[in-house]
């Protein structure tokens, strides 16, 4: 992952054009190469890894939403999590059959109700913006924490929506032009590696995470990014350069929050059931916004690639241990004192933040800018690693 | 730049030879030479069932009991010759409590077993609910609540928690401690389990026209004065619990502080004999427990043997998971027995065994179990006890097994 990151063309540095289209053709092989392992690798590993890298690509696409959010447009967020619950909502309730008698849904294509589930996300975050247009800093992280118990509430109290806690609701299959992601439908098989459901929901998830990769690098290098980047440094001077700086604030809100509604249906599917927290930690708790929170410090703030590896070890370590330890049997004490694969990867994660923090502010973004062989940049905070 | 030129050729080597290492899925299931018919988690020596437990999460101490019960069954079963002559192996994995880590280790243990002898928290089986009703894995939910029958595959061993709040309430009217048209208070965690009690006392407040003043709370909540103090204002005769055993302490110290005094009824998890041990030790004599398995220390023949097995065992502290992992155990080891003489070992055959299963004994751990009928409760007999300090275990038993009468009546929101 390390050495396949993607820079945007430098202004013109005085370089031979030669050089400069072999620079550019060995990354777009590079690319390839990535693309290519990602697109094998259901041919290869078990259900559960498939199911464990599916998870990391959620917190992925949510990570690089608020990696967008907090180091892009500095907003600090702490309502990443109740993003995610609007767009599982959204998408249960738009997909859901109409006759059901229990629970209120709309029948929609599950397709159409992907779309639709990450729009109601971003109108939400949209309609947030008179409150994080006025706050900065922890005072808009306190304001954001809100909404987290705000969704405990309304999941709990919108049976209708949700399914309530103490049953929930099934959510629709994924289909997309009837094409099923389950075990039903046609019988694919590739080199001999029967596509079922676990290498299905593997492809979408790939292509949702690349798209959402795709158009968060395109923002980070346009006039959209510039003008987040600016409002973050200086509201004054952006004001001064013709940003309209509440228009800035209430987009990076409402684009982040559309990345989580995206997680968030994908959250459903990856559990097959929408079922409300109990209490404020949970599926859609204040423990996931601080893990996004995680990923995104971890990553190096801003960064797009860096959230994505930020996904990686957070969500990642402690599914990839638990897998293990129940192979080779590594952490299986049990009782109080016991090292658990949860345990380990938090004290993982929690170091990485620290030493992140301590010795590199830029996060695994910049330590990766640094080991890659660089001509001169301009503005690094624009680029990936 | 050179140094990329290895990754992609090995990527391009890596596909262009896909030697895929995964098997497509066969599922063969022959007969052996007796003519039984066996499909996954079944060999000609052996028989796997799956465990995914707590080890190390918020119910640890209860899951420990509950996989030390199933050991103890299989250790047992085993000595006894198992069933079609082969023996109970178990598969433990342990998801700490957590919906997601659960979710990525079924499909790992999925292909090794025949079904589940256990699935503990309710979180964990509401997120793999659909997985057991695709690959038809009988699974044994360490969860009592009646909105799980919707699935043929999940086989609840015991009463629900509904029914346990019901023939509660009629014990409580039985014993002259409330009345027809009497104000009650009820206070749920809003959850699968308290939401499925609130159920129970919605019901027979409706028959006896009692007024339900319904509290809810969320898991977190450790601090019920105030909530028992809008009870007293409410007039209520009796309160209701469906809560954490942390949140009973609360709100049995309260009902005392406050001079409000009145009857407390709650279900099986309200209860923890550490409770006796707490500030709250001196208010508990207002609690009144009903369930449907029995603590640890029963005064039941069954439940001394396997006492007494689990001591000589293992060292840790028993609690009433035991004695239930090791019912069950048994209704497990009855549903084998009946799928050996239909000669059908495969998930299909268990499932089929589980529906022609009508009583199953577990030496009164658990009443006698009917499977037969689809989305209702196997029993609806519980147990009543009230804490008591000298008893080993910290509960006395005031009622042996029994069914209230208005439990008879009761339709479970999946009963056809």
């Amino acid at each position: 992952m390390s050495d396949t990151a993607v820079k945007s063309p430098a202004p013109a540095p005085p370089a031979p054009p030669a050089k400069r289209d072999r620079t550019r053709l060995i990354k777009a092989l590079l690319w390839i190469a990535l693309l290519v392992v990602l697109l094998a690798i259901p041919l290869y590993l078990d259900a559960a890894w498939l199911k464990a890298g599916q998870y990391m690509m959620i917190g992925g696409v949510g990570a690089i939403g608020l990696t967008l959010l907090v180091g892009q447009a500095g907003q600090l967020s702490l309502a990443h999590a109740f993003f995610l619950l609007a767009g599982a909502t959204g998408y249960t309730v738009l997909s859901g059959p109409a006759e059901d008698e229990r629970v209120f849904g709309l029948g929609l294509d599950p397709g159409l109700s992907l779309v639709g589930a990450v729009a109601i996300a971003a109108l939400l975050g949209l309609a947030f913006a008179p409150v994080s247009g006025r706050l900065r800093g922890i005072y808009l992280g306190v304001a954001s924490l809100s909404l987290v118990f705000l969704g405990l509430y309304l999941g709990q109290s919108a049976e209708t929506l949700t399914g309530g806690t103490s049953t929930g609701r099934t959510p629709q299959p994924f289909s997309l032009f009837g094409f099923p992601f389950t075990n039903d439908g046609p019988e694919i098989a590739l080199m001999g590696v029967p596509i079922r459901q676990a290498e299905r929901t593997w492809y979408l998830f790939l292509l949702l995470t690349v798209l959402a990769y795709v158009i968060a690098r395109a923002a980070v290098s346009s006039r959209i990014g510039r003008s987040w980047r600016a409002v973050r440094d200086n509201e004054a001077a952006a004001s001064v350069m013709g940003v309209n700086v509440t228009r800035a604030k209430a987009g990076a809100f409402a684009v982040s929050s559309a990345y989580a509604g995206l997680a968030g249906a994908m959250t459903v599917l990856w559990f097959d059931i929408l079922k409300p927290d109990e209490s404020e930690f949970g599926t859609y708790g204040i423990n996931i916004s601080i893990a996004f929170l995680a990923m995104v410090i971890i990553g190096g703030l801003g960064s797009v690639p860096g959230a994505l590896v930020g996904a990686l070890i957070v969500n990642g370590l402690p599914q990839v241990l638990s897998l293990y330890s129940a192979d080779l049997g590594w952490f299986s004490g049990t009782g109080d004192g016991a090292l658990t694969p949860i345990l380990v990867s938090s004290f993982v994660y929690g170091a990485a933040i620290i030493l992140v923090v301590l010795f590199e502010p830029g996060g695994l973004a910049a330590i990766g800018r640094r080991i890659t062989p660089s001509k001169k940049r301009h503005l690094p905070e624009e680029q990936g690693k | 730049m050179k140094r990329m030129y290895p990754a992609v050729a090995l990527a391009a080597v890596l596909v262009l030879s896909a030697c895929s290492t995964k098997a497509g899925d066969s599922g063969s299931s022959g007969a052996d030479g007796s003519g039984v018919k066996a499909g996954k988690g079944v060999t000609a020596s052996e028989i796997t069932l799956g465990v995914m437990t707590d080890k190390t999460g918020v119910f640890k101490n209860l899951g420990l009991g509950i996989t030390q019960g199933n050991e103890l069954w299989a250790k047992d079963f085993n000595a006894a010759g198992g069933a079609c002559g082969r023996q109970v192996k178990l598969e433990t994995v342990d998801h700490g409590y957590k919906a997601d880590t659960a979710k990525t280790l079924y499909p790992q243990i999925e292909p090794k077993v025949l079904g589940f002898v256990q699935l503990l928290g309710s979180p964990v089986v509401a997120a793999l609910k659909q997985n057991i009703a695709s690959d038809k894995t009988v699974a044994a939910p360490a969860s009592w609540s009646s909105e799980l029958l919707d699935n043929p595959y999940v086989m609840i061993v015991g009463t629900t928690y509904d029914l346990e709040i019901i023939d509660g309430l009629s014990y409580f009217q039985e014993q002259g401690l409330v009345k027809d048209g009497d104000t009650i208070g009820h206070v749920y965690i809003d959850g699968e389990y308290g939401k499925n009690g609130l159920r129970g006392s919605q019901f027979y407040a409706k028959k006896h026209n009692l007024t339900v003043k319904e509290v809810k709370i969320t898991s977190t909540d450790n601090d019920l004065t105030n909530i028992v103090t809008g009870l007293k204002g409410d007039g209520v005769k009796a309160i209701v619990l469906t809560t954490t055993p942390a949140q009973t302490g609360s709100a049995l110290a309260a009902n005392k502080a406050l001079g409000l005094n009145v009857p407390v009824l709650g279900n099986n998890p309200v209860f923890d004999p550490v409770l006796l041990k707490s500030p709250a030790a001196n208010a508990l004599d207002k609690l009144t427990i009903v369930a449907s398995s029995v603590p640890f220390s029963a005064d039941l023949p069954k439940a001394k043997d396997v006492a007494a097995k689990y001591k000589a065992a293992y060292k840790e502290t028993p609690n009433g998971g035991i004695p239930y992992g090791y019912a069950v155990g048994e209704v497990w080891g009855a549903v084998l027995k009946k799928a050996c003489e239909n000669k059908d070992l495969t998930r299909d055959g268990i499932a089929a065994a589980l529906k022609q299963t009508t009583s199953a004994s577990t030496e009164d751990l658990v009443a006698a179990l009917d499977f037969s009928k689809a989305g209702t409760p196997a029993t609806r007999q519980v147990y009543a006890a009230t804490p008591d300090a000298s008893a080993e275990g910290g509960v006395r038993y005031v009622k042996p097994l029994f069914e209230a009468p208005e439990a008879k009546e009761y339709v479970a929101p999946h009963q056809k």
